[in-house]
């Protein structure tokens, strides 16, 4: 087993080095891949920001919500519907989302967040399936479109940013949103690390681990879990924003705006870490990864699956999907975080300093 | 009058629909505490189960015997194999597993059972234009007379399972501390298994009373029954098949009395909604349930 000092010469080596590897990727996935793989990673970080800011309310604050699809539709209607309707510059539509689905978030947590545990969950179920029929209704029809949703909200032409100079067609389009998706995602990051590193992040964890002791030592429990839901409802809506602005359309019927989209932000966050900073990054990129591939296997496929699934007309894609998050966490419970960290603290330690 | 009768009568063998698949949730939370969101997708599962078997030429009401004792396997299976060693290392992992259930439970009904405009369920009980009693001037249909009799007397037969016998007593224990419980020799994980099946076993039952009602069947059967359940089982108290029961069916009959006088404006689709709103109002003054009981901690 390696040791290694904190703050020694080795220690800013391996801080380095994986800064440098992660900024090879970063800059090599959108110039030396396909379009179609550098959408995947543009989706892949729309998810990792709801994750993200689904992590504040649940992996911090222990408060359940299965209802944060709703703030991912409230981001990316707002963005159509500014866009479509009041002309808008698409990248302004960021601060009204997230406006809108903070004061939005709040007013749901006011009365909500005095419920707790199992029921907090069906309460947000609730939402979550309220909404799209929100979107459906008659009454609202001249606002969302009804059923059949907004579409063509796009970028007439790409602003021209100056490293990546001028963007053309689908693959500009796609390398765009990338680079659009990965400012966004950096910025939510920084926020929730913000967050989590200060006062309102101890207290944050106070309140998950007891909400009474946390009350006791002086935390002010209903105004924090207010605002760390207003923020985190904002967070998410700016991923529905980048959603719309990627895909270019919104529907009640849209993967993420439904009750599925909760629970897939929920399953995200799970299987990287919850309570982690790193945790919706990696699974988020994980859940893409896994989504895609098991999307590949046809029923036309050989080998071990054709084998074993030769006998359906229907895809095992989403079979497949449930036994691996099944295998996932039955070999990382506390997801994949969790896992790295227990298996790499049998090879290196960081020796704190001053020991 | 008569239209309110009709509404409440037909809202209470919905309801009793509910009730059934809001007291697995019941039993399983009792149990151990989680949420099980594949009951919805098991009671489907099974459901199909006892179509096949009902298409090999068995007798109906053998295959819903069968396809119960099936589900009991499948609940019991799922959570001695899987669950237990998740819950013991994160609560957060169950809920990752019992929606992997749900879709892999989906899935595969999707692959086996593949034909797009689903199956025709037959009703386990007469289901002609013809049978119905008229009583008070509502008709009182013979599938909706049989559906809230069978869905009564297995709660009945429930309720003496957990008051009167043994078992009923160490699921009790195990409920509410498991430590002592294995302490004093209940074999909590045999307890735990059997809650999980005895949920999946009654999901399977209302599985098959939905598909005889409807008449028809697909994967999607159960999964507007299971928001309906849930809500039952929030409404009444997590922690209280009394409560189950009483909410599921005030909330069949809510949602057809809201279907049938609501003001045009709400439209069909808010249905769904309005129940919703009701609960959610009910849960900001009592956040445990009607009758569920208040947790109170020591810190």
């Amino acid at each position: 087993m390696l040791k290694i000092k904190e703050g020694s010469v080795v220690h800013w080596a391996v801080r380095v080095a994986c800064v440098l590897a992660i900024a090879i990727f970063i800059v090599y996935i959108p110039t030396h891949s396909e379009t179609a793989r550098i959408g995947q990673f543009a989706s892949a970080f729309t998810l990792i920001i709801a994750a993200m800011s689904l992590n504040l309310v649940l992996g911090y604050t222990g408060q359940i919500s299965i209802g944060h699809s709703a703030f991912f539709g409230i981001g990316g209607y707002t963005a159509a519907i500014l866009i479509r309707d009041h002309g808008w510059s698409p990248g302004y539509t960021f601060y009204a989302a997230a406006i809108i689905a903070f004061i939005v978030g709040c007013l749901i947590a006011m009365p909500v967040l005095r419920i707790r545990g199992a029921y907090l969950a069906l309460v947000t179920l609730a939402v979550a399936v309220l909404f799209p029929t929100l979107l459906r209704w008659k009454k609202l029809e001249w606002l969302t479109s009804g059923a059949k949703g907004i579409d063509s909200v796009k970028y007439d032409k790409l602003p021209v940013w100056p490293f990546l100079g001028e963007l053309k067609g689908r693959d500009g389009r796609a390398v765009f949103a990338y680079w659009l998706g990965l400012l966004v995602l950096v910025i939510a990051f920084l926020i929730c690390r913000g967050l989590i590193k200060s006062r309102v992040g101890r207290s944050l964890i106070a309140i998950r681990d007891n909400e009474t002791a946390a009350a006791v030592m002086g935390v002010n429990v209903t105004r924090t879990k207010v605002l760390i839901f207003g923020i985190s409802a904002s967070l998410c809506a700016l991923a529905g924003v980048l959603s719309t602005l990627s895909t270019g359309v919104v529907t009640p019927d849209g993967q993420y705006v439904t009750l599925l989209g909760s629970i897939i932000f929920l399953l995200i966050m799970v299987v990287g870490g919850a309570g982690t900073l790193s945790g919706p990054i990696i699974g988020g990129l994980v859940y893409v990864w896994l989504d895609n591939t098991t999307r590949g296997i046809g029923t036309d496929s050989r080998g071990v699956v054709g084998f074993i699934f030769g006998w359906t007309n229907q895809s095992p894609a989403t079979l497949i999907l449930g036994l691996a998050l099944i295998v996932i966490m039955l070999f990382a419970p506390t997801g994949l975080v969790g896992l790295f960290r227990k298996l790499s603290r049998r090879i290196v330690t960081i020796e704190p300093q001053g020991q | 009058m008569e239209r309110l009768l009709q509404y409440v009568f037909d809202g209470l063998s919905f309801g009793a629909i509910y009730a059934l698949l809001a007291l697995g949730l019941v039993v399983v939370f009792r149990g151990t505490g989680h949420l099980n969101f594949a009951q919805g997708e098991m009671a489907m599962f099974c459901t199909f189960i006892v179509w096949q078997i009902n298409d090999w030429g068995v007798p109906l009401i053998l295959a819903v015997a069968i396809g119960m004792l099936f589900g009991f396997a499948l609940g019991a299976g799922a959570e001695a194999t899987v669950i237990r060693s998740v819950a013991k290392k994160s609560p957060g992992g169950v809920f990752v597993v019992s929606i992997a259930l749900f879709l892999g439970l989906n899935s595969l009904a999707t692959m086996i059972w593949d034909r797009a405009e689903g199956y025709t369920m037959k009703s386990l009980f007469p289901n002609k234009d013809v049978d119905f009693v008229r009583i008070l001037g509502a008709e009182w249909r013979y599938k909706y007379i049989g559906v809230l009799i069978v869905a009564l007397a297995l709660m009945g037969l429930l309720f003496l399972l957990f008051s009167k016998t043994k078992f009923g007593l160490a699921m009790r224990s195990v409920a509410s501390n498991p430590e002592s419980a294995r302490l004093v020799g209940v074999p909590s994980g045999l307890v735990l298994a059997s809650s999980w099946g005895i949920a999946a076993a009654m999901g399977a039952l209302s599985g098959a009373l939905v598909g005889g009602i409807n008449g028809q069947l697909t994967p999607s059967l159960m999964f507007a029954v299971f928001i309906y359940a849930s809500a039952a089982a929030t409404l009444g108290g997590l922690d209280s098949p009394g409560g189950a029961v009483i909410a599921g069916l005030s909330i069949g009959i809510g949602e057809q009395l809201v279907a049938g006088y609501a003001p045009g404006w709400i439209g069909q689709d808010l249905k769904l909604s309005v129940a919703l709103i009701l609960i959610f109002v009910v849960l900001l003054v009592k956040p445990s349930g009607l009758f569920g009981s208040l947790k109170v901690e020591r810190v």
